[in-house]
């Protein structure tokens, strides 16, 4: 039953990453795992200073288990379900078993307290050791990228044969690939934790995990508790072996029950079938015998320990030259970004914005902003543009670090400006007939203007949206004669991105005329921004004629 | 269609294998046909119905495909705007040009580009994908992977020697290239022949290494559809090929087995940038006529006009 319980949750899971593109359905919520995870939750809330109604769904988690009890973590948890199918590589050898139990059982309830402190005093710690960040991460960047290879490798192989038959569909299939950096990173983390199953079943559940310490505080209310029938126990002990959790007491006949996920492991490996899960109203009556624990166990020190660290680390987070810069130095964020300090508050960094994105832009960042803007999304312009009618990152994204847009109010969530470097350009610096920014520009932000007798391209500022198609597309070998600047980005917590870019007079909708009144410049006229006035002036030299025609 | 094959080249075994496939594809500069009393049809009509207009005109779709033989249609399909923004063929024009194909007898035709921006999107909404759904045998495709490119020699290319061109066109004994009506930033006018750059791998050589006009003559002498059908339903006159920018209606559909002359007659339908040109002031299409590859004289060609 939990097998096929674990196995299912892991489908669902697999499939909510799998949808997350940009046809993705308005009602289907992709990230609802993420958004069930109250550590994820709370900590963007204690960060952000600001409730976050998507986050709100975690309290179904939360009622879930003061009424059941910790059976997240046994049935639920993808990462849980994980551990426990890749046991296999783990389980034909006798592990060493971890001789101070009951002191590393207390490390996930300090990193709990890290993590929340962090967050309180602004630092967002969590999704570095949350189970569903963690592995929806390992998801984006590892498993993602090698599915498609794999597809793509299949496909390739049997492409001969598919195109004899004449299935001229499948002949043409061909996923574009992902690829991302951190990879590597996000791999050995999730190896990691793998590999510490070595040591122990379900090391990082028991030891680590402080999404399970968090429900291990609210467990110990839930309605099934683990009981055993004093008469039939002969104390052989088999339950504390079997348990994966170390949440059979040393006296047997106790529980721990904050570490308990009712997985019911312990049940089956009785031999004399003397432990039961009774409800909690049947729970104090005979012959069950009442035995558990003080929950969870935390000693004072380790806490009041763990906390100063966690606030040490975001005082210290905060005083580094990449937060004195955050202003003048900011990553390229995706359109829909809240201001930078929030967003580093907020993002969870799971990555389902970067699986998501369509064009593969949103890349995960190293050191680029700090320790504190790990595995945050930025813009690749070089490497790929921000699609114009696409706004999915934001939809996907469980704390809404980046905002859930309508595409017209995302097409005015300008995310920086083209700079034209001159030096670099071919038509500026060499005079080669190129326009190719101009001709990929989606907002029309790039025109001519007659310089030197010549025809030379200028951005318009206030229509560039800072999409990057020009940065992607220049041939110039290298970096890019045209780099996005995050420039006039526009970054609202809440409020209309339309009305900001109206205030700033910016339009991203086209003025078909411009265009044809550069066109019609006379060579030489040294490029100055005349007004409309002077258009087609009488008497004028002849105008020039437009770029193909003689 | 029919390419010689370019000489040492790398993919030696590609090649070899390419040249296993049998085509029968007799290309030669397919000029009016025999008892044609015409040149150029050019029919003024909603797309759907001008376009049927045009087929019928030019004496069914039975002239240009035969039962059992192998289309690809070149639509431009290579932004992600819908067609009233002009830098799209109309899809009632490619569904009309695909359904008269079947019917006609083809085995499959295969609808095809190498789109600027991302490719489902593009076949999403441009509509040409939804107005093809449900027509058996035809397969709506923009494909953005080298794999699916094979190389093929330019004969007499100027500055082309040799390109990499979709296999399906390589092995497709019919094409047909249907064009969208619309300015550009560095050819002037994007019409017929300068669609033929969605068949092709590298076409950014175009931009930063030839002369783009006579690289596109090249491509023209390369690769030369059995019929261009031209969409001037609505022109996108400005700011091309992208767009935003001003959209006319001249409501014509312009079609021919002469891409030049197709080409020359859809220059002056509209005026490009606040202007209007004659067919020999666009150097791509000057350049082509300098080849042999067409006509460019609108003035003497024997135009049939119709409405539909």
């Amino acid at each position: 039953m939990r097998r096929a319980a674990q196995t299912l949750s892991l489908f669902l899971f697999s499939l909510l990453f799998v949808l997350a593109t940009y046809t993705l359905p308005a009602w289907l919520p992709a990230d609802a795992y993420l958004r069930l995870d109250p550590l994820l939750g709370l900590s963007a809330l204690l960060a952000g200073k600001a409730v976050i109604p998507r986050v709100l769904w975690a309290l179904v988690l939360v009622g879930a288990t003061l009424i059941v009890g910790r059976f997240f973590c046994g049935y639920v948890c993808p990462l849980g379900a994980a551990l426990d199918f890749l046991d296999v590589f783990f389980r034909h050898r006798p592990r060493p078993g971890m001789r101070r139990e009951a002191a590393l059982r207390q490390v996930k309830y300090g990193l709990l307290a890290l993590c929340l402190a962090a967050a309180l005093a602004g630092l967002s710690l969590a999704y570095l050791l949350d189970p569903l960040a963690l592995l929806t991460r390992f998801y984006a960047f590892v498993l993602y990228p090698l599915a498609i290879t794999l597809l793509n490798l299949a496909l390739d192989v049997l492409r001969p044969a598919l195109r004899a038959a004449g299935w001229i569909g499948l002949a043409h299939l061909h996923y574009p690939q992902p690829v991302f950096y951190m990879t590597v990173v996000t791999f050995l983390v999730f190896a990691g934790i793998i590999a510490l199953n070595r040591l122990a079943p379900r090391f990082w559940c028991r030891y680590l995990c402080p999404l399970g310490a968090l429900l291990s505080f609210l467990s110990p209310l839930g309605l099934f508790r683990r009981r055993v029938d004093a008469r039939g126990c002969n104390a052989c002990l088999e339950c504390r072996q079997a348990c994966p959790m170390g949440a059979a007491g040393e006296d047997p006949e106790r529980t721990h029950v904050a570490e308990c996920i009712q997985c019911r492991t312990c049940a089956e490996a009785c031999p004399t079938g003397a432990i039961g899960f009774p409800a909690f109203a049947a729970a104090g009556n005979a012959p069950w015998r009442a035995g558990e624990y003080a929950a969870p166990e935390v000693s004072r020190r380790g806490f009041v320990a763990a906390a100063a660290g966690g606030l040490a680390a975001a005082f210290l987070a905060d005083r580094t030259p990449f937060a004195a810069l955050q202003d003048k130095r900011q990553l390229i964020r995706p359109p829909g970004a809240i201001p930078e300090a929030e967003f580093l508050r907020t993002c969870i960094r799971c990555g389902e914005c970067m699986k998501a994105c369509l064009t593969n832009t949103l890349q995960p960042s190293l050191w680029q902003s700090g320790l504190a803007g790990l595995w945050t999304p930025r813009m690749e312009p070089r490497f790929a543009p921000c699609e114009q009618h696409c706004n999915v990152c934001g939809r996907v994204c469980p704390t809404q670090a980046i905002r859930t847009l309508p595409l017209e109010e995302k097409t005015h969530a300008k995310v920086g400006t083209a700079v034209l470097r001159r030096e670099r350009c071919l038509v500026w610096a060499e005079d080669k007939l190129c326009l190719i920014c101009d001709e990929i520009c989606p907002y029309n932000a790039i025109v001519f203007r007659a310089v030197e007798g010549y025809r030379r391209p200028v951005v318009i500022a206030s229509r560039c949206n800072g999409c990057g198609y020009c940065e992607q597309r220049c041939p110039v070998q290298g970096e890019s004669a045209i780099v996005v600047a995050p420039q006039g980005a526009i970054r609202l917590g809440d409020g209309s991105y339309i009305e900001e870019a109206k205030k700033l007079q910016l339009e991203f909708v086209p003025d078909p005329g411009d265009d044809r009144f550069h066109l019609e410049q006379p060579p030489g006229s040294a490029g100055e921004r005349g007004g409309p006035g002077g258009r087609a002036m009488p008497g004028g030299p002849q105008p020039a004629k437009p770029k193909g025609f003689l | 269609m029919q390419l010689p094959r370019p000489g040492r080249t790398r993919r030696e075994f590609l090649r070899a294998a390419a040249a296993g496939l049998a085509w029968a594809c007799p290309v030669g500069p397919a000029h009016a046909g025999a008892g044609d009393d015409f040149d150029l049809v050019v029919v003024s009509g909603e797309p759907a119905a001008a376009t049927r207009r045009a087929l019928d005109a030019l004496g069914g779709m039975a002239r240009f495909v035969r039962k059992g033989q192998r289309v690809v249609l070149k639509p431009n399909m290579s932004f992600t705007n819908p067609p009233e923004k002009g830098t799209t063929t109309h899809p009632a024009v490619v569904a009309t040009v695909a359904r008269a194909c079947m019917e006609a007898g083809a085995e499959r035709v295969v609808v095809l580009d190498y789109p600027l921006r991302p490719a489902q999107l593009c076949l999403e909404r441009s509509g040409i994908k939804d107005a093809c759904r449900g027509i058996a045998g035809v397969h709506v495709l923009a494909l953005e992977e080298r794999k699916f490119f094979r190389p093929a020699a330019v004969p007499g290319g100027k500055v082309l020697q040799r390109l990499e061109v979709f296999q399906d066109v390589l092995e497709a004994q019919v094409l047909i290239n249907l064009p969208q009506a619309k300015s550009h930033s560095t050819t002037g006018v994007s019409l017929g022949i300068k669609n033929l750059m969605g068949l092709i791998w590298d076409r950014w050589s175009f931009h930063s290494r030839h002369n783009i006009n006579e690289a596109l003559a090249d491509l023209a002498a390369a690769l030369r559809p059995h019929l261009t059908l031209l969409d001037a339903t609505r022109a996108l006159v400005d700011n091309g090929p992208g767009g935003p920018g001003t959209v006319q209606n001249p409501n014509l559909v312009i079609a021919g087995t002469d891409p030049v002359a197709v080409d020359a007659y859809g220059v002056g339908v509209a005026p490009w940038y606040g202007r209007s040109f004659r067919a020999r002031q666009v150097e791509h299409i000057l350049a082509a006529h300098q080849r042999g590859l067409g006509r460019i004289d609108v003035e003497q060609m024997r135009i049939r006009r119709e409405t539909a």
